[in-house]
């Protein structure tokens, strides 16, 4: 790793990863102050199994439901994948389509160690996104009359984390091995998106109930973090991919040319 | 001064396909020399660049800089030269002295005397963000950076474009310092008039190939030189056709627009002869230098 490109990369992306964290904690006040009229109104819905697995369980009537549903189905993966596909899209792809690697890499520097850097600094991006969503928690819930505990609202953070530790990995791998930041950023968000899709209906066919496992989101939410923790193989095999992903980044870019 | 080359290229190639890329170069850069590179667009010259810099990869062919291999010997070759890439650029957000220093401390070893009287030389604006600077501001900051660390070879692709006529000075004067500490400049320009006051030799590459290595001096002896002159009255074409040398005369107007090869000495004599409003000196067109030795290699 090289702290100086590290340092340049995470200054430049900490006004978006910062913004990301604010909006978390003003979306989790707001959801926490919602629970007290929401949760007596609106209860557990009853909707298709698929859809209320996307939802997180749609259970309404309990605040750990409530925020399973709002905050770790949709809004935390949702700005924390966002977050560090972006970055690692436009420290890899992005510099070397705007002509900056062409410079920095005349510089004595490898270029896995360049990669490696900015793996680093998107894994600073998303740690400052994941703290946000941590304090928003924490924040949310107090105001909506507390329910969940300080362990468990930890373990969704770690969840998060390494949920966009592998997003963010994956667009690395894209955009160093192709230097194209459009291709990145679109794969990446794909992956993402289908991943939340598979974990939703592919149980519901059995032939296809394996497809799960090939979906991150299943390793991020499966185990439920905010009644059971951490669940320790479940992000250990996140961060098995993560760092299978950064090392791919790593050998795609050595082999081969830079764009012009 | 070491008997290796700063630079030595064996058949070196990059096909791109469709003709474009390099092809074939063989090239020799003695240390202690100012090298132009000179071709038009498309030529060659900054893919040959970026191959010496391993930020792309011979399809065939070697070159060595410093003795060191290009491709294998990478880093320890960046650690020894200074890079100013064509067009370049760097985080349009920074201010320049964020840029510098980062840079600074990628590379290692700078000396912040240096780097303070680089800046002073060419007046650089280092508070403002790189977006906000003119294409000439920016161009001295990329030279700043390259000069920095005082690398054994630097490897300047068109180093001068957008810099203006003082700044232009500043630059040339510097490859004298360069020169006279026994280091070596590999720089490229489209333009041959660019280059020529500063070159001890150029190379010109012509779609991807190299067209001849030669002195300044040499290769002045073969380019068509034009020259326009304007006249107090109309003078007919035919006054300097017949003179030695001359290739081509046009007349529009009172002015007369002569091309010739060799010394200007009759063509001056014949012009002298009429009232002359002003004289107007022409670029030299690399396509006539490439045309010359076109032409020499068929008689031959």
């Amino acid at each position: 790793m090289n702290r100086p490109s590290t340092a340049i990369a995470l200054r430049l992306r900490l006004v978006s990863a910062v913004s990301g964290a604010v909006g978390l904690i003003a979306v989790q006040l707001a959801v926490g102050a919602l629970f007290p009229a929401i949760g007596h109104t609106i209860g557990k819905l009853s909707i298709p199994k698929g859809v209320a697995q996307l939802l997180g369980g749609a259970d309404y009537a309990t605040i750990t439901g409530w925020f399973r549903s709002e905050i770790t189905s949709i809004y935390g993966p949702l700005v924390i994948g966002a977050l560090a596909i972006t970055a690692a899209a436009a420290t890899t792809a992005g510099e070397e389509e705007d002509r900056i690697l062409a410079l920095v890499l005349a510089h004595p520097i490898t270029r896995a160690r360049l990669v490696a850097s900015k793996a680093a600094a998107v894994g600073g991006v998303v740690l400052v996104v994941a703290i946000g969503a941590w304090v928003g928690m924490i924040a949310g819930v107090a105001i909506g009359g507390g329910g969940i505990s300080f362990g468990h609202m930890t373990a969704f953070a770690v969840h998060l984390t390494f949920f966009g530790l592998a997003a963010g990995a994956l667009a690395l791998a894209i955009g160093a091995g192709t230097g194209r930041r459009s291709l990145a950023t679109g794969v990446a968000g794909a992956v993402a998106i289908t991943s939340w899709l598979i974990y939703g209906f592919a149980p519901l066919v059995s032939a296809l109930g394996w497809l799960k496992y090939l979906s991150f989101f299943y390793y991020y939410a499966e185990h439920d973090p905010l009644t059971r923790g951490v669940g320790v193989v479940d992000i250990a095999v996140l961060a098995l991919v993560s760092v299978m992903l950064a090392a791919l980044a790593m050998v795609g870019i050595e082999r081969r040319d830079l764009r012009a | 001064m070491s008997a290796q080359p700063a630079i030595a290229t064996r058949g070196l190639t990059k096909d791109y396909g469709s003709g474009r890329g390099l092809f074939e170069l063989d090239l020799e850069v003695r240390r202690g020399e100012v090298f132009g590179f000179l071709g038009p667009n498309g030529a060659g010259k900054s893919t040959t660049m970026r191959l010496l810099l391993d930020l792309i990869r011979p399809s065939a062919g070697s070159a060595q800089i410093l003795a060191l291999d290009t491709v294998k010997d990478s880093l320890a070759i960046r650690r020894r030269v200074g890079y100013l890439p064509g067009d370049w650029a760097l985080y349009p957000k920074l201010t320049g002295r964020v840029a510098l220093g980062y840079l600074a401390e990628l590379r290692g070893g700078v000396d912040e005397r240096v780097r303070d009287a680089l800046v002073e030389r060419f007046d650089a604006d280092l508070d403002r963000p790189l977006h906000e600077l003119s294409t000439g501001n920016r161009q001295k900051l990329g030279l700043i950076q390259a000069f920095m660390h005082e690398p054994e070879l630097l490897i300047l692709d068109e180093p001068i474009a957008g810099l203006d006529p003082l700044v232009q000075r500043s630059f040339h004067e510097l490859l004298g310092e360069v020169r006279a500490q026994g280091r070596t400049v590999f720089l490229s320009s489209h333009t041959l008039s660019e280059v020529e006051r500063v070159t001890d030799r150029l190379a010109i590459l012509r779609r991807g190939r190299l067209v001849v290595v030669d002195s300044v001096a040499d290769l002045r002896k073969v380019a068509v030189q034009r020259l326009e002159i304007e006249f107090g009255a109309r003078v007919p074409a035919s006054e300097f056709r017949s003179l030695p040398g001359v290739r081509k005369v046009s007349v529009e107007g009172r002015t007369v627009t002569i091309s010739f090869e060799g010394e200007a000495d009759a063509v001056v004599k014949a012009a002298a002869a009429h009232e002359i409003v002003a004289l107007r000196p022409r670029e030299t067109d690399l396509e006539d230098v490439f045309l010359r030795y076109y032409q020499a290699g068929a008689a031959e």
